[in-house]
């Protein structure tokens, strides 16, 4: 199982044809309460085509119910879904065809192999013309590498090879969007790599990849875009990129004289503390060219700068916190 | 093995569809339903009932007049009757258990394994859903019923002989009248096990436990024999699904006698349609 | 939005599917109808003379006489002791009957071509062949037929009663005057009245209604739950028995008396009638080894179909001038049978009946 490569640049950046310019996925004030408790709440997303988005949050944050209103399985209490373009769940039969998904695990029936299992789900697929089920089901099959174990009972299958139908069942045909919720659960670590491997080739297709997890290095390796849920509410979202970033970037700077260093920057109002014989100053409102002028200005020497970024966990941390 | 040309091109966007083929999803699910151990095996025993029956009585005879249960006695020397009492036999409690089986499996059943989940992301409309369930139960009844009433009739020719049958008035029918009789009854009680499954059904989209299908559905069959019994519910009785299940021994009079037949056949049609119906609206608005 | 549509939908067909069922269990309420208006007289002559047309129906017996179960009454004694009993008949309108009742064991179909009467039990595979034999047909059919029924009570009952036609009604769908008999005052009965349905266009009984004193539902209703007028299949009124039935010819007088028997409730030979009208009582005598005492059965111990155990749990004790005996009371009549086999019956308080054992 080698992944591909080369298409990788041409894929992302040239996403596949279509009215693609509105996103893959956009949802506005979408809530969903069982009773009295609120499951989520106020959940404005929105992601971009061609984005792999990693929907972060601890057990029990509500990611797996906002999957569930996304793709029609849930009706939302109140706010509106657009999956594709489309109006969920009153159009689900125009958007569905083009996702892929795998929610809160592979279902399947036990007394049928892995072969027939996804050939039962092929012939619901619309996107299936006549003989092309049996190629798909062959050929899903061989992508998640499960083509030798095809014909055992599915009951026999393993925890991971379980996960890999599922994956097989998200995969028969090309699609636009692709959700997998919780995808590495119960898989070993070359099963996570394997993932990870799908994912990419997925991205580099073009196709928009929406991995929901609790394990943030899981999205920190694979994502391209990040929101983050606690408590039912969207706490943040964004390009993975300048979420890290907003997460506090910070600049150290090794100085002669921390003392002075320190008083200088708080003369000038710029957050900082001493750590490691260093000083570590916050980037808030700052450039880093600007403090270091400005240490220099005021006397300081200074013998190094190393600009430094959050972690995801960093940033995860923070976030949830705030918020409780 | 490489991932990217391993796919499937898709013909162009003018061919993009909402929904597969129905003839496709439903030789699907009667795939699944026909391949699952438990519904062959269900089959098979209700297969061999009549055989059975037939058997012990070959070896031991009738009972005496009057004893035994109803259409027993006139079963000696009448193959007409023995698929009919099968049917009998088996409506009051072993077909309604393994229509309510099947029914439990076709939603409850799927929402507890997480298939259910699968059809509805592929996606299958969920009133299609529906439809194409009723005809998986559908199906496994036609088989049951069709399937006693052949073993019956076959068994009945065998250990009896097939020159002239005599049916409950003491007319005499030859063999082409005769099946068409047992084809009659039949008919009947799947109609009666449709509106079984119907109610099934529709329990079936409220939980995701099999076994609270079965237990309603069986239990829901003995309530109504119970109340039966009270006289103060008399007025209710014709209420009752059960309420005309003997008179499917009617159609072994001559001229058949058609009343509660056909009161019957009315009540099962109410039951199905509340039935399916239920199953729709509970369906339609199901959080999966 | 689509979705609760749905299942609004679908809710109509629920509340469709629970009306139908609904209507399962209401009766059907049919309007009574316009008829011309007829005077009794005429409403009366017109039944007595009317011609039975052909015709195939279902008759409902609803029985509240609160008889107890007799041993030894035959069918027809199980017939006037349950609640509700339905039995199938068809005639052609001329000679020829045929009626069948369904058992919880099978079925006993009557087929009386004319000339031969046929009585077919498939929980035995018997077959009883009664040749030439135009009365006994009669008499299997008019506990049953609410047309012969009522045409009988009628006969015995126009002189002693004041007849009424209490507007109309309607039966299993037919348009029908409703004829009302009210014992004259004197008339020593349990009855209030008899009302009987007459069918509007042939003039043939559909229904009759035996009300008692103090009840407001009828003691007795026989009637027809559907009919249907016209030529029936010649082929219902033959009967060729089935080849391994047990066939036994009756000779046509020899069990007069058994069959008699099974008419009323013990009925003896030659069974007497005094007083008219409405409170008619009929003596018969039945066997004096029927009311022995039970010590005296020869088997030992109680038997259910020993006569004497039913009335002593059934029957009040009476003793007289004329006797010892037990009185049964019903809703609608009485009966004392005496401990040397002497019955006497009507439907009257149970003074009446001692009055016509000292008489006797």
């Amino acid at each position: 199982m080698s992944g591909s490569t080369g298409t990788a640049e041409a894929g992302a950046s040239a996403p596949a044809s279509g009215p693609e310019r509105e996103p893959a996925l956009r949802t506005s004030s979408l809530r969903k309460t069982y009773g009295r408790t609120v499951a989520v709440s106020d959940v404005d997303l929105s992601v971009p085509r061609g984005a792999v988005l990693g929907v972060l949050g601890p057990n029990g944050s509500g990611k797996t119910t906002t999957i569930r209103m996304l793709l029609g399985l849930t009706e939302p209490s109140s706010g509106s879904v657009e999956l594709l373009g489309h109006r969920i769940p009153e159009h689900t039969g125009r958007a569905l065809p083009l996702v892929g998904a795998l929610v809160e695990g592979p279902g399947f029936h036990p007394f049928l192999s892995g072969r027939r299992n996804l050939a039962r789900c092929a012939a619901m697929e619309p996107a299936l013309f006549g003989a092309d089920t049996g190629t798909a089901v062959g050929q899903a099959l061989e992508r998640v590498g499960l083509a030798e174990a095809a014909d055992r009972k599915y009951r026999s299958y393993s925890l991971g090879m379980k996960q890999r139908l599922g994956l097989a069942a998200a995969l028969l045909v090309p699609r636009e969007l692709v959700v997998l919720d919780e995808p590495t659960n119960g898989l070993d670590p070359a099963g996570t790599r394997e993932i990870r491997r799908i994912v990419a080739e997925l991205h580099a297709g073009g196709t928009t990849v929406l991995v929901s997890s609790h394990l943030l290095s899981e999205v920190e390796a694979t994502c391209t875009h990040a929101a983050v849920l606690q408590h039912g509410s969207l706490i943040a979202q964004g390009e993975l990129n300048s979420l890290l970033e907003s997460g506090g970037p910070h600049l150290l700077v090794s100085v002669a004289d921390r003392e002075a260093g320190l008083e200088a920057l708080r003369d000038s109002g710029v957050p900082a503390r001493a750590e490691n014989g260093a000083l570590r100053v916050e980037l808030s409102d700052r450039d880093a060219p600007e403090v270091i002028a400005g240490l220099v200005r005021a006397g300081v020497d200074v013998y190094e700068a190393r600009r430094e970024r959050a972690g995801l966990e960093e940033i995860f941390a923070r976030l949830t916190e705030e918020e409780s | 093995m490489n991932g990217m040309t391993s796919r499937v091109e898709l013909p162009s966007g003018t061919r993009r569809r909402e929904s597969a083929p129905l003839g496709r999803v439903i030789r699907a699910e009667l795939g699944w339903v026909l391949r699952r151990p438990r519904n062959l095996l269900a089959l098979l025993g209700l297969t061999a009932l009549p055989v059975l029956i037939g058997t012990v009585i070959a070896l031991t005879g009738t009972p005496a007049a009057g004893s035994g249960p109803r259409l027993l006695s006139a079963m000696a020397g009448n193959g007409l009757v023995l698929p009919v009492f099968s049917l009998m036999m088996t409506q009051n409690l072993l077909l309604p258990l393994v229509t309510a089986m099947v029914a439990a499996d076709a939603l409850a059943g799927e929402s507890a394994s997480g298939t259910l989940r699968g059809l509805l992301l592929a996606p299958v409309g969920r009133v299609r859903l529906v439809a194409v369930k009723a005809v998986g139960v559908l199906t496994v009844v036609v088989l049951a019923v069709g399937l006693i009433a052949l073993s019956g009739a076959l068994t009945g020719l065998v250990v009896v002989g097939g020159d002239g049958f005599v049916t409950l008035s003491g007319t005499t029918l030859s063999l082409g009248p005769a099946l068409g009789r047992v084809a009659l009854a039949a008919g009947w009680c799947a109609v009666q096990m449709a509106a079984v499954g119907a109610v099934a059904l529709a329990v079936s989209a409220m939980t995701d436990h099999p076994l609270v299908v079965m237990a309603v559905a069986v239990g829901g069959l003995i309530v109504f024999g119970v109340l039966e019994a009270l006289p103060a519910l008399e007025w209710l009785k014709p209420v009752f699904l059960t309420a005309d299940w003997y008179s499917i021994g009617d159609v072994l009079s001559d001229p058949i006698r058609s009343e509660d037949l056909l009161t019957g056949l009315w009540r099962a049609g109410c039951y199905v349609l509340v039935g399916m119906s239920a199953a729709t609206a509970l369906m339609a608005t199901k959080d999966t | 939005m689509r979705r609760k549509n749905i299942a609004l939908t679908a809710s109509a067909g629920i509340a469709a599917g629970a009306l139908g069922l609904t209507s399962l269990a209401l009766p059907a309420g049919a309007q009574d109808p316009n008829l011309p208006r007829t005077t009794p007289e005429g409403l009366v002559s017109s039944v007595l003379d009317a011609e039975a047309p052909a015709m195939a129906g279902t008759v409902t017996v609803d029985n509240d006489l609160g008889l107890p179960a007799l041993p030894g009454t035959g069918d027809s004694g199980e017939f006037l002791s349950a609640g509700e009993q339905s039995l199938r008949v068809w005639s052609d309108g001329q000679r020829a009957h045929r009626m069948s009742v369904q058992k919880d064991n099978g079925e006993i179909t009557v087929v009386d071509d004319g000339d031969t009467v046929w009585k077919w039990d498939s929980s035995e595979r018997t077959v009883v062949e009664h040749p030439d034999v135009r009365q006994r047909a009669e008499a299997e059919g008019s506990g049953a037929d609410p047309a012969e029924l009522s045409r009988h009570i009628v006969g015995k009952l126009r002189d002693s009663s004041s007849v009424t036609v209490d507007g109309t009604t309607s039966v299993a769908g037919r348009d029908a005057y409703e004829l009302v008999l009210t014992p004259k005052p004197g008339e020593r009965t349990k009855l209030r009245e008899v009302r009987i349905a007459v069918d509007a266009e042939h003039r043939i009984p559909l229904r009759v209604e035996v009300e008692a004193n103090g009840s407001a539902e009828p003691a007795l209703r026989a009637g027809f739950s559907r009919i249907d007028f016209g030529s029936q299949d010649p082929g219902l009124f033959r009967f060729t028995p089935p080849d391994d039935a047990r066939v036994r010819t009756e000779d046509p007088h020899g069990d007069a008396e058994r069959h008699g028997r099974a008419q009323q409730d013990a009925e003896g030979p030659e069974p007497r009638t005094t007083g008219e009208g409405w409170d008619t009582v009929v003596t018969a005598r039945i066997p004096a080894e029927a009311v022995r005492g039970a010590q005296e059965d020869s088997r030992g111990g109680k038997s259910e179909r020993n006569l004497r155990a039913v009335l002593e749990r059934s029957g009040d004790p009476v003793n007289g001038s004329w006797g010892h005996g037990w009185a049964v009371d019903t809703s609608v009549g009485s009966a004392v049978i005496t401990s040397d086999g002497r019955v006497v019956t009507g439907a009257v308080p149970r003074q009446v009946l001692i009055e016509a054992l000292k008489e006797a």
